[in-house]
C-alpha cells in the first residue's frame, strides 16, 4: 500500500514500549544474575549452585538432546517475535487521514499541514454505518473497514435492491470521502433481503 | 526516537535470539556438531577461566548491559510528557510558558469546535522543538475530515502563533463515540 495520493502520509509507527521493557526486563536480570554471581565468588564467597549445574549440563548436553531442540526452539521462535515486532509497524487500528488544507504536495512552512492525524478504523466503521442506516430499505448494516476496502453487508427489507445497492453505493461513496483518509479505501457492498 | 531506539534494540535482540537457537538447532559452527556436548569441560576451562584481565572484561561487560538495560528500562517507563516551552518575547528575553496552560488552551479551543465531544491534549517533544498529541473524540454525526481541518487550521495556528513558536507538529487521533445502531424513517 503505497500512498496514491500523497507521498508523505505514512502509516502510524508503534513505539514497541511494551515488549522493549519486556526484553530490556530479561536482559537485566539475566546479566544482573551473573554479574552478581561473578562479584560473589571473587569475594569469596561460593558460587550459586545453579552455575555448576549450568556447566555440567551443558558439558554433558549434545544438540541432539530433545530439551535442548525445545529450548532452542524456543529461543529462535522468540527471535523471530521480536524481529517481526521490531519490523511491522503496529498499530494496525489507525488509519492515517491525509493532511488538511488541499494541496498534496510540499507543505508550506506556516500552513497548519503539519499534521499527522489518523482515524480509527472501528470509528470509520461506525461513520459508515450510520450513514448507510439512513438509506431507506435499509433495516441492517455490518460495517468492516479494512486498509483497501471497506465491506458493508446490508438487509433490506423493502424496495428492489438494485435501488437500494445504489442508494448505498452513493451514500458510501460520499461518507467515505468525508473520512478524509490518505487511502480511501473501496466500498463492497452486498445487499440481501 | 523513542521508537526507532526500541526496534532497533529488539531487532538486535531478536537476531541474536533466532541465530542462537538455529545454531544449537542445527549444531554448526561455533559447535562441534549435533553429537558433541554444547560446552565441554576443555573448551570451558580454555576460554572461560576466571582469572586475570579476563574477568575483569567480563565483568565489566556485564555491567555496561546491566546499565544499558536499566537505562532502556526507565526510559520506556517515563512519560515524555514537556513541563514548558521557551518562549521568545522579541525583545532578547525569554518567557516559560507551561504545559499544562498550553495542552488546557489547546484543549478547550479544540472542544468548541463543531462536532467534536472532547478533547484531550499533551505536548511532548524538546523544549526547543515541543510537539503536540491531540486525541480528539467526536460526537456521532461529524464529518471527520471537517473536523480535522477545523482543528489544524485555527486552533492549532493560534497555539503556535501564542506561544511565539516557529512550528508546532502535532498528531491527531480521531475516535467517535460509540453508539448502538438505529433506525431512522
Amino acid at each position: 500500500m503505497t500512498a496514491r495520493r500523497s507521498g508523505r502520509v505514512h502509516r502510524f509507527r508503534s513505539a514497541r514500549r511494551i515488549p522493549a521493557a519486556l526484553t530490556a526486563l530479561v536482559v537485566l536480570g539475566v546479566a544482573g544474575l551473573f554479574l552478581y554471581d561473578l562479584a560473589a565468588v571473587r569475594a569469596g564467597r561460593p558460587g550459586m549452585s545453579w552455575r555448576r549445574d549450568l556447566a555440567d549440563g551443558l558439558a554433558t548436553h549434545t544438540p541432539a538432546d530433545l530439551g535442548v531442540q525445545l529450548i532452542a526452539g524456543a529461543a529462535a521462535l522468540a527471535g523471530a517475535v521480536l524481529l517481526l515486532l521490531a519490523l511491522a509497524p503496529g498499530l494496525r487500528g489507525i488509519l492515517p487521514m491525509r493532511p488538511p488544507d488541499g494541496p498534496y504536495g510540499p507543505d508550506g512552512p506556516d500552513t497548519a499541514a503539519r499534521v499527522r492525524a489518523g482515524l480509527g478504523r472501528k470509528d470509520a466503521a461506525q461513520i459508515l454505518r450510520d450513514r448507510a442506516m439512513e438509506v431507506s430499505g435499509v433495516r441492517s448494516v455490518r460495517v468492516k473497514v479494512r486498509r483497501s476496502h471497506v465491506g458493508v453487508r446490508a438487509t433490506s427489507h423493502f424496495r428492489e435492491l438494485d435501488d437500494v445497492r445504489a442508494d448505498l453505493d452513493a451514500v458510501l461513496a460520499v461518507g467515505i470521502e468525508e473520512l478524509g483518509l490518505a487511502h480511501p479505501p473501496q466500498p463492497r457492498v452486498r445487499v440481501r433481503r | 526516537m523513542l521508537g526507532t531506539v526500541n526496534r532497533i534494540l529488539l531487532a538486535v535482540a531478536g537476531t541474536v535470539l533466532l541465530a542462537a537457537g538455529i545454531v544449537v538447532l542445527t549444531g554448526a559452527w561455533p559447535l562441534h556438531g549435533r553429537r558433541a556436548p554444547l560446552l565441554s569441560e576443555a573448551t570451558r576451562s580454555r576460554y572461560w577461566h576466571a582469572d586475570g584481565w579476563w574477568w575483569w572484561a567480563v565483568v565489566a561487560g556485564l555491567a555496561v548491559g546491566v546499565l544499558l538495560a536499566l537505562w532502556w528500562l526507565l526510559s520506556q517507563l517515563r512519560r515524555s510528557r514537556l513541563g514548558a516551552v521557551v518562549v521568545d518575547t522579541g525583545d532578547g528575553a525569554f518567557a516559560l510558558l507551561r504545559g499544562r496552560a498550553l495542552e488546557a488552551a489547546v484543549a478547550a479551543e479544540a472542544g468548541a469546535v463543531e462536532g467534536v465531544a472532547g478533547c484531550r491534549v499533551a505536548l511532548r517533544g524538546r523544549r526547543g522543538s515541543p510537539a503536540l498529541r491531540v486525541a480528539l473524540e467526536l460526537e456521532p454525526h461529524a464529518v471527520p475530515a471537517d473536523a480535522l481541518a477545523a482543528v489544524a487550521g485555527p486552533v492549532l495556528t493560534h497555539a503556535r502563533t501564542s506561544a511565539g513558536l516557529p512550528e508546532l507538529p502535532a498528531e491527531a487521533r480521531l475516535k467517535v463515540t460509540s453508539h448502538r445502531s438505529q433506525r431512522v424513517t
